[in-house]
């Protein structure tokens, strides 16, 4: 929005060369072990790490500066950097002026900022901030990676623009070793993205809005499309499950479990409570396939050929291993013959098959035919066609949207804010042994046994005041429900604030969180969420 | 019978289809994606035999699987008392006579390590004992060590004196073979059209190849000194502390070394009426691995794992069967993505011993 895609604008391996690494709102050891590698080779060359956090995570350990913020200030923190960059003439002006538009009004927003009330209000250090800042500006080859640390506010987009900011003003954008790289999830969520699983877009980003877009997949589909943008999943999982014309009524789920996943859960059971009709593709019996009227047992990875794409864009071939176990398909097979009972008949003969339709109609895809990705390691898209190559980094010579646009970005407080009925934040994440909601993880033995209750950790000075120990257990209300956790009292967590895993459905920890969601992307604000903590009998 | 002879080149793929006939034959044999792991050979006529790459897994799975049932169990209930009762049926793999060829001396000397584990006079583990009574080791002297190799420093390679069948080192055009253990003889005395008498300038060229290869290596790892410094004081705090900011817990450094042997039981119930026993793969470094009920756990989260990983190979094992049980592979150096390998504790525990200060990274 920003540059114009979005993306990891670097590679993975280019982050062992940078001389300064950000890395903001990312646990990256538990979440992103091969990414965390290319960050402890840049620090072992002789890299700077700054970490943003506002938990004492593994990497924030190894940082030269961690600025533990409260949730939900990255954006003062940065424009606090940004001024501090600004007065110290550390601006990279060629590039703000060849490159980038709106500047003046970020100068004029800044020089309204004061920094020491920046850090007051992130809770960090001024001079910590500023030195920060300075590392970031001054270095050459400066990269900052983020992830739903970020991104899982109600200003998640704003943040994201905050970040983008600071990589322009100071021209670390379009080269090698620099950028700003979300490090994406779950280990195709790139793909979905890129195939268009999001509401205003078809495959490759292409709008749903532009008559010339749609009347290219129309000529190919044989059908007419819809001209508006779709629903977010929040907008579909928090309906008020009435049957007006606006509600949803019936959904199918494909290897996703709203019935734990998603924030405010009560809404979310009772909208799928309400549907008239759900259906469940998935490995196992969820607790969303649990409320289907028809479940599909789908196969896994091991199971079925395709592509994943991978946070640095990176489209690699996955070939099937074993036969689906059991009555089980794979994803595409379960489409094609749904299409085909409703009146539609799809004939793809294989995933190859698709795949060349997906390379017709997606520009950035265009090279990606499934014999060329047989080559070991795949092509990182943009690749337009047979001859183009792999694109090791974007926006080299302009942005994807022409010059990169200034976006700046005042305070957005969280959604809720601690007060006396509910005196702490919440901020719920992910541990290393588990994935999601457990659905995998939770059948596996080893795993299971390393990460195997619910926990929360709560910082020891508040574990004095609460009478709390390791190994009790605790009840945290939040507005919208509560749930009872084993206490694990630990420094990784700031005083005032506590931490939770949503990996089980023993304690839905999103009982507890809100649906407040950023205006534009719709993320809901995991991240935050006022409640309070009392032992449980 | 003379202890040394010459294989042809040619022949070498010849005779490993003679051994097909009643065994099977496993090798490193290079996929469609250029991983060379062990395989077994169905078709020589498509099988990438690949004698160039290090193999990225050794041979621990083939005795000791991943995942395995040990056996599988029904529950019902008792005729009389009513009382819930589980028979149990035990699934106890059947003995396959197996070529192993292409094996590298470290990863032999693993296999005679894991013996010493899994097989020791009574004590047999009929599971571990099964799949590894009939296996027949073809193994190669390594001439050109890999990149993280370190064998010579553990004394495990690159050339072995025992624990072959037979024992090949290149000479070019032709393969020198030692004959080791008594299944090595017996092969050769069934198939002796392949081999030829090796004459004094082979043996010659033999020991100049193994002699070059101990001055290629290209990492020079002074486990003794570390396995001194251990036995002098075992606890080297600053190291281990140092070591362990990076260790995220996942095994991985455990599950590709080829004498990490600790498993976990756990039963797997499939259905109302009954499940599987089944043994996987465990690791010392899991903070689960020793905690007990109640949380109570007697090894420290952090530190103390990965401490009692590195003690295990090169402190307890000494004290217990004489020598390291690293074979110096160099597997677990690209394996842990914080750099948490045996090499780097091993520098970091000799640096200590120079200047006395803890290890730096
Ligand atoms: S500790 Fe590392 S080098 Fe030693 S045998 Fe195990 S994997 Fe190989």
């Amino acid at each position: 929005m920003t540059f114009g895609s979005g993306a990891m604008t670097n590679s993975i391996a280019e982050i062992g060369e940078a001389q300064v690494i950000l890395v903001s709102g990312s646990n990256t050891t538990e979440t992103h072990p091969q990414i965390a590698r290319r960050i402890y080779e840049g620090v072992d060359r002789g890299a700077r790490l700054i970490v943003i956090d506002p938990r004492r995570t593994r990497l924030a350990r190894h940082a030269h500066i961690h600025l533990q913020i409260r949730p939900g200030t990255d954006i003062p923190l940065l424009n606090g950097m940004m001024r501090c960059i600004l007065d110290e003439n550390l601006v990279d002006d060629l590039f703000v002026e060849m490159r980038t538009e709106n500047f003046l009004a970020l100068r004029d927003m800044l020089y309204r900022v004061d920094i020491a009330q920046c850090a007051t209000l992130c809770g960090v250090d001024e001079e910590q901030l500023r030195l920060a800042a300075r590392s970031y500006a001054r270095a050459q080859r400066s990269v900052i990676c983020y992830c739903l640390g970020v991104t899982q506010h109600v200003c998640g987009t704003a943040n994201v623009r905050s970040y983008a900011n600071l990589a322009m003003l100071t021209g670390h954008v379009e080269q090698e070793f620099t950028g700003v790289d979300p490090l994406r999830g779950q280990s195709n969520v790139q793909g979905a993205c890129d195939m268009g699983a999001l509401p205003g877009v078809l495959s490759g980003y292409q709008p749903v809005s532009d008559p010339s877009v749609r009347a290219r997949f129309e000529r190919a589909w044989r059908v007419e499309l819809p001209t508006t943008p779709g629903l977010t999943v929040l907008d579909m999982t928090h309906g008020d499950g009435s049957s007006d014309d606006a509600g949803v009524r019936a959904l199918y789920v494909m290897g996703e479990n709203p019935a734990l996943s998603d924030p405010d859960l009560g809404r979310v059971r009772a909208t799928l409570a309400g549907l008239d009709f759900l259906v469940v593709a998935d490995l196992f019996l969820t607790e969303t396939a649990r409320l289907a009227d028809v479940v599909f047992p789908a196969a896994s990875f091991a199971e079925k050929s395709g592509t994943i794409t991978n946070s640095e864009r990176r489209v690699q071939l996955m070939r099937q291993a074993i036969d689906p176990v059991g009555s089980s398909w794979p994803d595409h097979r379960i489409i094609i013959e749904l299409s085909r009972r409703l009146g539609y008949a799809m004939n793809y003969q294989s995933p190859a098959e698709i795949m060349e339709e997906i390379c017709m109609l997606t520009p950035i895809y265009g090279g990606m035919y499934h014999d060329r990705l047989d080559n070991g390691e795949g092509l990182q898209w943009p690749c337009p066609d047979r001859r183009h190559g792999s694109t090791q980094y974007l926006h080299k010579y302009s942005f994807t949207r022409g010059r990169g646009r200034f976006e700046p970005a005042g305070h957005v407080p969280p959604a809720e804010a601690a007060e006396e009925e509910f005196p702490y934040i919440l901020v719920t994440g992910r541990v290393y042994h588990q994935y999601h909601t457990g659905t995998m993880t939770r059948r596996s033995d080893l795993a299971n046994r390393e990460y195997s209750r619910p926990l929360i950790e709560v910082h020891p000075d508040d574990a004095r005041k609460l009478h709390l120990r390791s190994g009790l257990a605790a009840r945290v209300v939040s507005r919208r429900g509560s749930c009872v956790f084993t206490v694990r009292v630990s420094e990784r967590v700031a005083a005032g604030h506590l931490f939770a895993t949503f990996h089980f459905a023993e304690a839905p920890v999103n009982l507890l969180t809100g649906s407040a969601s950023d205006p534009v992307a719709r993320c809901p604000e995991y991240k935050v969420c006022a409640v309070r903590i009392e032992r449980e009998a | 019978m003379h202890r040394t002879l010459i294989l042809q080149k040619d022949h070498l793929l010849p005779l490993l289809r003679k051994l097909r006939k009643d065994n099977r034959v496993i090798a490193p044999v290079r996929n469609r994606f250029g991983d060379t792991f062990f395989t077994e050979i169905e078709d020589f006529d498509n099988a990438a035999i690949d004698l160039d790459q290090q193999p990225q897994t050794s041979l621990k799975s083939f005795f000791l699987p991943q995942s395995e049932t040990l056996c599988r169990y029904v529950t019902g209930k008792h005729p009389e008392s009513g009382a819930l009762e589980y028979s149990f049926h035990a699934q106890v793999p059947v003995r396959t006579p197996t070529v192993y060829f292409g094996v590298r001396s470290c990863d032999l000397f693993a296999v005679m390590y894991t013996d010493l584990v899994f097989r020791r006079a009574r004590e047999r583990d009929i599971y571990y004992d099964r799949r590894r009574s009939d296996a027949v080791f073809i193994s190669i002297g390594c001439a050109r060590p890999f990149a993280d190799c370190f064998c010579n420093a553990t004394r495990s390679g690159p050339f072995l004196d025992m624990g072959f069948d037979l024992q090949l080192t290149d000479l070019g055009d032709r393969w020198f073979v030692q004959i080791g253990r008594p299944r090595g003889v017996r092969l050769i005395e069934e198939w002796p059209a392949f081999f030829t008498l090796a004459s004094e300038a082979d043996r010659k060229a033999q020991f100049q190849v193994e002699l070059e290869a101990r001055g290629l290596f290209r990492r020079h790892v002074h486990v003794d000194l570390a396995v001194k410094l251990l036995q002098e004081q075992p606890d080297h705090a600053a190291v281990f502390a140092e070591l362990s900011r990076r260790c995220q817990d996942c095994g991985g450094c455990a599950y590709i070394c080829p004498t990490c042997i600790c498993f976990n039981i756990a039963d797997l119930r499939l259905d109302e009426d009954g499940g599987e026993r089944v043994r996987t793969w465990d690791a010392c470094t899991f903070a689960g691995f020793t905690r007990m009920t109640g949380d109570c756990n007697p090894v420290d989260g952090e530190t103390g794992r990965v401490r009692k990983r590195f003690l295990h190979k090169l402190l307890h094992d000494v004290q217990k069967h004489g020598r390291p049980s690293c074979v110096g592979c160099g597997r677990c150096v690209n394996m842990c993505f914080g750099g948490v390998d045996i090499i780097r504790c091993i520098e970091m525990l000799a640096a200590e011993g120079e200047n006395g200060s803890g290890g730096r990274w």
